[in-house]
């Protein structure tokens, strides 16, 4: 594990200015475990950006301008920029978290905060000079030859403002590092600038007058020797500067902080002589001491960074719940997000977006209680549907002619209103009965699917067993939790009375299990001829719950047993494979693989392709992630041709190429489950509850979905777990309410004429009750022609989802390495066209800003970088549960995935005392940082998928017994009793 | 040129009989040629249809693996008559594109995934189009050689 993703670059190395911070990203490894010492870098940009934010064209007195210059920045840029913004103000939101460190440190620091995550971008930046850009490139270090060469423009600058405020800022910083106590900045600092934007611009002084105290907030401790007043002039440091640099790089503990303190002031006035707030060579050197501090070496600097201040999910996923109010009639985010929810006007303007444009889509998503999906029967009028582009009946259509027509949304065709279905319009043009026909008040609805719907009659739910009982499986105790969880679920399987269910054993042979209803027993038949597969029963392999419920009980109890001496190491999965498809074949269903030990025999069996540690960081490196042998894609085809959903069960303690497994369950619509080194004892209680979960959560049967979009937009690229039928249909044998899907748009047009565009998911599918249903949901967006609205719609959820699809797709042809920085890539490309946005406008300076709603984005990407799908190369995660992270980041929803890269922690001790129905509201999620665990603590992480309790060093020995039922003594390893759960 | 290098071998048949030989290679090689732009365009037209949603994936990617050996053969086939019959030029001409379908074979790509089939559409199709771009310059070729080895024949 590699402390954050700024270590994979040196440190010292002039990447680009505007990025600086990646040095600070990357803090000494000591820094700590991965997701907490990667959060600590985050924290440290927040607090100085204060400060030196300067007012560009202030003149006022020293005091106002340093009052001014701490909140310009922040201050200014989100009220003005973002209309949406709500809340409080965003200085405290993103930067709040810093009480900005002393004087001369908090001149590099600002713009680290969000590019310390995003290194890769550094090479564009440093290369793309326009004049927008010159706050980039005035961070970079002063070895480059540029900045070095800069420095002419100082001269008209040195007697202007820009200085003026350096100046001015340093000498206050005494009086004010005295006077606030801790927190007087953010506190106080808002309201000024809740004020409109412009007020921000000019008259400093008012603010000025009332903020500066607050501001600075911390008496510098770095700040030991008062600054040299030449610093800040352009004539004396520059000589001096260049030969002081390589000290600065890499010895950082040579360089005694107040050298630095001159330096900081002019660095960065050759590149960006406008605003110039002083960066450069010293932000390197700055992060590098910061990141020394963070580590909390004795007798280093104070960090000055309040970890806790930056933003940090705590609450998890933001449904973007303004749209409902901007958009009532649309369909609850649960259902469909926009990455942002606008339509950008032209083609420019999607190019200006670097995030990806496209949607999350989560079609049988939970409902909480009162919220149930209405259901629509048309009876004899069939389903209303639009004549040209099938879109269906919804809030959006719009009525005319009394009534007599009503006017498709998508593609503004005039559709005839079905005479069952005509009611008179009131005065507005509103239908009289609208707000009793869920169609046409509801986002969300189902219609009842008449037989045209129907390319068979629906298919009863089907279950089909296929489990491995060679001798791994019988030791590792598979068959006993799989037996008994079955057996307790066999009351709550999807479609009672018409369930079917069937199990097919097999090791180096298949076995077949005859349920016939009138047997007492089930009858075992055993086919050894792997190479010609045949079912030695035309019927009974698959058999009617209820009638035959007796058999396969019996068989659930013995099963266990009847494998217990098996020694048998072979494992035929792909005639096994091949034997349940015909015995599926014509009803379709679930497919449930157990699968042990790498398949050994027959069709389909693999290699030990090993996890070969020189193929990391080479062209070859991704083909260890993609299937080997196309018989399972081959497969794969068939059984979504045969509406046949796979789910894969993969309990091997040993490489069982999850890679080539999984695409089985990739391009069916399942689900990958990988329980490394399974044994029942540990990994028995999360097999269970997923196990019951899989088999009894809602799903819907022979489904296929579509989404149309009004005209202009087009879906190009979808991501998830189906099989495209045709260019825009997915093939869903089954689709349950733990699968979303993610797709991206493309603009058609050059140039939207319409004001609104329009989106339908539909989703035909067959229920569990026998009943063919259409689940119709339908949204609307704003098309608009300004990037900033763009940015203050965007959904982080939406985005992080896309993203991390896009990248574990990568992954599957391209290198970790490469993967992650195009993460970091578009990241750092997106923070930047948004600061340029602003920064004409509002001359901001070299502040780094960002959008409200894009706050988490910088964490979520560098928790994505360090996911188990993406992190690391050879040896941080093996291959088996890199590649089923990376199916499972395929199917997860946006909250879930959310919390699966950002996981929970808790601290436990503290609520042990607590009532139990008191729990919920005592735990209080903490970030992700090293500061958050003490050693005398008991935490909890959750991703989803694992609980993780971390036991500190120094817990209480009586709790440790109390907790664990062990001595501490005795106790042999932690790791084994981690209590774990879907 | 290369008929010309063909022609002249010590101790060949007769003249005239040489001729009736090259009219022979010609005309085969121009129904090959003809062959094997028949199987890329059925390849081709497999692909629009899949894309404009006349056929399903699976019956697109059955039909186009189906002939996709056939034609691979075929184009080998031309490549050796060329060798053979000594027309140096023609050879060189055809034999790039016998190794690139070597290659597919050899990184197991030559085969449709029907899986995947709708990414990697764009791509199958800019391939067969440089195919048929390549084969209709041989088709004119031996066309053309094919008419000039009839009228030197003749002569």
């Amino acid at each position: 594990m590699r402390p954050s993703a700024g270590n994979e670059r040196p440190p010292g190395r002039p990447v680009s200015g505007f990025v600086p911070g990646f040095a600070a990203g990357a803090p000494p490894p000591a820094a700590g475990a991965s997701p907490f010492g990667a959060a600590a870098p985050l924290a440290r940009p927040g607090g100085p950006a204060g400060p030196f934010a300067p007012p560009t064209q202030q003149q006022g007195p020293p005091v106002a301008q340093a009052a001014a210059s701490p909140r310009g920045p922040f201050g200014a840029a989100p009220p003005a920029a973002m209309g949406g913004y709500r809340g409080p103000p965003p200085p405290q939101g993103s930067f709040g978290a810093g009480p900005p460190p002393p004087g001369p440190f908090s001149a590099a620091p600002p713009p680290q905060g969000p590019f310390g995550m995003a290194p890769p971008a550094q090479g564009p930046f440093g290369a793309a000079p326009p004049p927008s850009q010159g706050p980039f490139g005035a961070t970079t270090p002063p070895s480059q030859g540029p900045i070095g060469a800069a420095p002419p423009p100082q001269g008209p600058f040195s007697a202007t403002p820009t200085q003026g405020p350096f100046g001015a800022t340093r000498p206050p910083q005494g009086p004010f590092g005295a006077v606030p106590s801790s927190q007087g900045p953010f506190g106080t600092a808002p309201p000024p600038f809740r004020p409109p934007p412009s007020a921000l611009l000019q008259p400093q002084s008012p603010t000025g007058n009332t903020m500066p105290s607050p501001t600075y907030v911390r008496p510098p401790p770095v700040q030991s020797q008062p600054q040299p007043v030449q610093g800040y002039y352009p004539g004396g440091p520059n000589p001096q500067f260049p030969p002081s640099r390589p000290s600065f790089q890499q010895p950082m503990q040579n360089m005694p902080p107040p050298s630095m303190g001159p330096p900081s002031s002019y660095s960065n006035q050759p590149a960006y002589p406008t605003t110039g707030p002083p960066m450069g060579t010293l932000q390197t050197l700055v992060e590098d001491f910061q990141s020394l501090s963070v580590s909390s070496a004795p007798g280093s600097l104070d960090p000055g960074v309040d970890v806790n201040g930056l933003p940090r999910p705590l609450y998890g996923d933001e449904e973007p719940a303004k749209v409902l109010e901007a958009f009532p009639l649309n369909c609850h985010p649960r259902y469909f997000r926009l990455t942002t929810h606008t339509i950008p006007a032209s083609q420019s303007l999607v190019s200006r977006w670097h995030l990806p444009l496209g949607a999350v889509v989560h079609p049988l998503a939970e409902a909480p209680d009162g919220e149930e999906v209405p259901v629509v029967n048309f009876g004899s009028a069939g389903v209303i549907r639009c004549r040209r582009c099938r879109t269906y009946i919804n809030p959006y259509a719009t009525f005319a002619d009394a009534g007599r027509k009503w006017r498709c949304n998508l593609c503004t065709l005039l559709n005839d209103v079905p005479g069952e279905y005509f009611c008179a319009l009131d005065a507005s043009g509103r239908r009289f009965d609208a707000d009793q026909r869920p169609e046409l008040s509801k986002g969300t609805v189902e219609f009842v699917a008449p037989t045209e719907y129907m390319v068979r009659p629906p298919m009863p739910p089907s279950y089909f067993f296929l489990i491995d009982v060679s001798v791994s499986a019988v030791r590792s105790g598979l068959l006993e939790v799989v037996a008994k969880t079955i057996k307790s679920c066999l009351d709550d399987l999807l479609g009672f009375p018409r369930t079917q269910i069937g199990f097919l054993t097999f090791d180096s042979t298949l076995h077949f299990h005859n349920f016939k209803s009138s047997l007492s027993q089930p009858q075992m038949m055993v086919v050894a001829d792997l190479d010609d597969v045949f079912l030695p029963l035309p019927d009974d392999l698959l058999v009617n719950l209820v009638d035959s419920r007796h058999v396969v009980e019996s068989f659930l109890d013995n099963l266990p047993n009847m494998f217990q001496d098996n020694v048998n190491v072979e494992s035929a999965l792909g005639p096994a494979l091949k034997a349940a498809f015909m015995v599926m074949g014509q009803i379709g269903g679930k497919l449930l693989v157990f699968q042990s030990t790498l398949p050994s025999l027959g069709i389909g069996r693999l290699r030990l392709r090993g996890d070969d540690v020189r193929a990391y960081g080479t062209d070859k490196e991704h083909i260890l992630r993609i299937p080997e042998d196309p018989f399972y894609k081959q497969m794969a085809a068939e059984f979504t041709k045969n509406q046949i959903a796979v789910d894969i069960f993969s309990l091997s303690d040993k490489y069982c190429d999850i890679a080539s497994l999984g695409s089985l369950a990739k391009y069916t619509g399942g689900q990958v489950y990988h329980y490394p080194s399974f044994q029942a004892t540990t990994h028995g209680e999360k097999l269970k509850h997923e196990l019951s979960r899989d088999l009894t959560r809602e799903t819907a049967w022979e489904s296929v979905m579509r989404i149309r979009c009004g005209k202009g937009v087009r879906f190009t690229t979808y991501h998830g777990h189906f099989m495209l039928r045709s260019t825009d249909l997915l093939a869903l044998p089954a689709v349950d309410s733990d699968k979303a899907f993610a797709m991206q748009l493309s603009l058609e047009e050059t140039l939207m004429t319409t004001q609104t565009v329009y989106f339908q998911v539909a989703l035909l599918y067959t229920s569990s009750s026998g009943e063919r249903r259409i689940r119709v949901h339908t949204a609307a967006a704003p098309v608009v022609t300004d990037l900033g609205e763009m940015y203050r719609q965007a959904d982080t959820g939406a985005i992080v989802s896309v993203l991390a699809r896009i990248a574990v797709e990568n992954s599957l042809s391209d290198k970790l390495d490469s993967v992650r920085q195009q993460l970091q890539l578009k990241l750092v490309k997106s923070l930047k066209e948004y600061r340029n946005l602003y920064v004409v406008q509002h001359r901001i300076g070299g502040r780094l800003i960002y959008p409200e709603s894009l706050r988490y984005l910088p964490l979520y990407i560098l928790a994505l970088c360090k996911s188990l799908a993406l992190r690391g190369g050879y040896a941080d995660v093996s291959l088996d549960e890199r590649c089923a992270a990376g199916f499972s980041i395929m199917i997860l929803p946006a909250r879930r995935l959310l919390n699966f890269i950002y996981p929970s922690l808790y601290r436990l001790d503290e609520v042990l005392t607590v009532e139990p129905d008191m729990i919920d509201g005592a735990l209080k999620r903490l970030p992700l940082t090293l500061q958050c665990l003490d050693t005398a603590g008991l935490y909890l992480l959750d991703d989803g998928f694992t609980f993780l309790v971390w036991l500190g060093r120094m817990l209480q020995p009586e709790l440790m017994n109390d907790i664990l039922g062990v001595s501490l003594s005795n106790f042999p390893d932690l790791s084994k009793d981690s209590v774990e759960r879907m | 040129p290369a008929a010309a290098a063909a022609r002249p071998r010590p101790g060949g048949a007769a003249p005239a009989a040489r001729a009736a030989e090259m009219v022979f290679v010609w005309l085969a090689a121009f129904f090959l040629v003809v062959t094997l732009i028949v199987l890329v365009i059925f390849q081709l037209m497999c692909l629009a249809d899949l894309e404009f949603d006349y056929i399903n994936p699976f019956d697109s990617s059955s039909r186009i693996n189906k002939v996709v050996m056939p034609e691979f053969i075929v184009q080998a086939l031309l490549s050796a008559l060329f060798l053979l019959s000594g027309h140096w030029a023609m050879f060189l001409l055809s034999a790039p594109m016998v190794y690139y379908n070597y290659t597919l074979y050899e990184r197991r790509q030559h085969l449709v995934d029907v899986t995947e089939i709708f990414n990697h559409l764009s791509r199958e199709k800019k391939r067969r189009l440089f195919k048929i771009a390549a084969l209709i310059v041989l088709l004119f070729l031996s066309l053309f050689w094919m008419i000039w080895s009839v009228l030197e024949e003749h002569e």
